[in-house]
């Protein structure tokens, strides 16, 4: 049989083929009756198979090229992106990602990095008379003027519109930070300074407004208590997950660098879920509790028991289990 | 088609589970860039009227607190909408993004198949790494001097040098997300069937029938003969000629036909036997004495496309 004859009677099933794939692309699939399915695999099967056989019917080369797009086309409408499977995701967050920040030598990294050089940067800036000029110098007049003003007030509550928008502020906001900080790690040392930048100026902070000459330093913790457990752990935790994905590609076990990259990447990503959560459980805390004119035991025990909830959930969630090994 | 195990082309090869390799072209950066802007100008026109409907709706209803509260929902879906976009419609789109469709593109696993939720959503947030080095409006303080010396910096403007460099890197045209979670971005459009390319010349079928019946073309000879034709209408008589020859004269000698025999002609014919039929048609038109005229004359070489002037057996 001559090309021409073929094409003649292949062009009708390419066209249908390619009709079909239209219709795949834009109608809702429940939308579309059985029959035509079937008809679209069996179709997609010949033009398979054509296309396997062009070189023993000696198609021209642009009818190849064509045979490529259409087989490519109505492959991507046979083979579909999974969606999300909703049904894991609570075993994931409950299970398996507990233990395995229990297990993270990056994220014991660092949490220790986090807060030896917030604990000793705070040191330093409290201690004005053993290291004059350290909070002068890592924090600009405009921060520690700013501090102050914002909290020279006593915090008395605001109207409940503006802790909506504020909590609101606070989760994209900070949400945004973690994720950047966890995303930029992927470069071990920028993710490495944004850590140490974080907890040496956080740090700087607090030893500020903890200086007993520092009036507004009483209403900073007042404000700060109540949502700081939630709010360090998730800046720890995406940090750390950021440090996984950096040294997925720089300690390899054995797999080629992309690979380790990726699987690091893969095992890595609910970690973040988990920081993001925590950042939006922060965020709600930051908006309606921190500003609010609750007593100050009301904040401490809030503070109590979002630590107690992060211990259960980090150490007995996490703690290792000899039955279920990841 | 050749099975290239090194990549030449901007191609990948995809076997599919039917046991069929095909091929799938790569989008560069100058098809997702655009696709990306496409996709920023969607959100963002899509924000401003959701913040002005959100706006209107809520200080109507609730007054004041109207629009402390909407500035706060504003704030979340922002958040939401610049983190899961494209994930969200990657995932539900089959790889595609409203940018995407329109740009003809699709992302696809590296072994050819489709992505799925995580996959999606981590590549679009390891986007931010591939805008870095973010740079500092001091950057351009050369430009404005008196506006930008007394700001503070601040790093939001994005180069995408990273994923530049890193697409650059890859022989797949893989940014830094694509690389983390195993995609690539193929092309996907429609092209036309061409089909047998029309030979407008009478004089090739007439010629097809003096090619000795016995003579078989080779593979590698079809996909010449195929691809000379199809393109022979975009070539200039003389580049016509200077091609042609190559195979033309061999065949000449093969098939001793007479030597003025054109060579464009011949691979006509050859091709016509090949492809289109043996038989010649009985109805066809007898051959037309050969016009007299200048073979390079270029209004008649432009009007009809594909048909040589030259006179039917010999080079005019």
């Amino acid at each position: 049989m001559k090309v021409a004859e073929l094409l003649e009677k292949r062009r009708q099933n390419w066209q249908e083929l390619e009709r079909l794939c239209e219709q795949l692309q834009n109608r809702r699939k429940k939308n579309i009756p059985a029959a035509e399915l079937s008809r679209f695999a069996s179709l997609y099967r010949a033009a398979c198979a054509d296309l396997a056989l062009a070189d023993s019917y000696q198609l021209p080369s642009n009818t190849i090229e064509y045979l490529h797009r259409l087989v490519g086309r109505a492959h991507n409408q046979l083979y579909r992106s999974r969606s999300f499977d909703f049904a894991s995701w609570t075993e994931t967050l409950f299970v398996h990602v507990p233990q395995r920040i229990f297990r993270d030598a990056c994220v014991h990294v660092a949490f220790f990095v986090f807060w030896l050089v917030f604990i000793l940067s705070a040191v330093f800036a409290y201690a004005n008379s053993s290291f004059p000029g350290y909070a002068e110098f890592l924090l600009d007049d405009a921060t520690t003027t700013q501090l102050e003003t914002n909290f020279a007030d006593p915090l008395n509550g605001r109207d409940p519109a503006a802790d909506f928008t504020m909590a609101c502020f606070y989760i994209k906001h900070n949400t945004g930070i973690g994720l950047k900080c966890f995303v930029a790690c992927i470069g071990v040392v920028p993710g490495l300074f944004t850590l140490l930048f974080n907890a040496a100026h956080l740090g700087a902070c607090f030893g500020y407004m903890a200086r007993p000459d520092v009036e507004a330093g009483r209403n900073f913790f007042q404000f700060v208590t109540a949502h700081g457990p939630f709010e360090l752990t998730a800046i720890v935790l995406s940090a750390g997950a950021g440090l996984r994905i950096g040294m997925g590609w720089i300690k390899t076990n054995g797999l080629t660098r992309l690979d380790s990259l990726r699987k690091t990447a893969k095992e890595t990503l609910p970690v973040m879920g988990a920081a993001c959560a925590m950042f939006f459980f922060a965020a709600l805390i930051e908006g309606f509790v921190s500003p609010s004119a609750a007593p100050y035991w009301f904040k401490a025990s809030v503070a109590v028991l979002t630590s107690g909830l992060l211990m259960f959930y980090f150490v007995v969630l996490g703690f290792p289990r000899g039955a279920r090994e990841l | 088609m050749p099975a290239d195990s090194i990549q030449i082309d901007s191609t990948v090869k995809i076997v599919t589970p039917e046991n069929i390799a095909f091929r799938y072209q790569l989008a560069g950066p100058f098809r997702r860039f655009p696709a990306y802007l496409i996709d920023v100008a969607i959100l963002l026109t899509a924000y401003v009227i959701l913040w002005c409907v959100l706006m209107m709706v809520l200080s109507a209803a609730l007054q004041g607190a109207g629009a402390a509260i909407g500035a706060g929902v504003g704030m979340v879906i922002w958040f939401l909408s610049t983190w899961l976009y494209g994930g969200v419609f990657e995932t539900f789109m089959n790889g595609q993004t409203p940018g995407k469709r329109i740009m003809g593109i699709r992302v696809l696993t590296v072994n050819g198949q489709p992505i799925n939720g995580l996959q999606a959503i981590m590549r679009n947030v390891f986007r931010f790494a591939d805008t870095f080095p973010l740079i500092s409006i001091q950057f351009f303080a050369e430009l404005f001097p008196a506006d930008a010396a007394d700001m503070p910096p601040m790093f939001f403007i994005p180069t995408f040098l990273v994923g530049l460099f890193t697409m650059t890197l890859s022989k797949r045209f893989q940014r830094l997300g694509d690389l983390v979670c195993g995609t690539i971005v193929v092309i996907e459009e429609r092209n036309w069937l061409a089909g047998i390319a029309k030979l407008d010349d009478p004089r090739a079928p007439q010629l097809a029938s003096f090619l000795p019946g016995d003579f078989v073309v080779p593979q590698s000879m079809g996909r010449a003969l195929a691809t000379y034709v199809d393109r022979r209408r975009f070539f200039s008589l003389a580049r016509r000629r200077e091609v042609a020859r190559h195979l033309g004269e061999p065949l000449i000698e093969l098939f001793k036909l007479p030597s003025d025999t054109s060579h464009d002609l011949l691979l006509c014919a050859l091709y016509y036997r090949t492809f289109v039929t043996d038989r010649l048609e009985e109805d066809s038109p007898r051959p037309v004495p050969p016009p007299v005229s200048n073979p390079y004359d270029p209004d008649k070489n432009g009007t009809v496309a594909g048909v040589n002037y030259a006179s039917p057996l010999g080079r005019g």
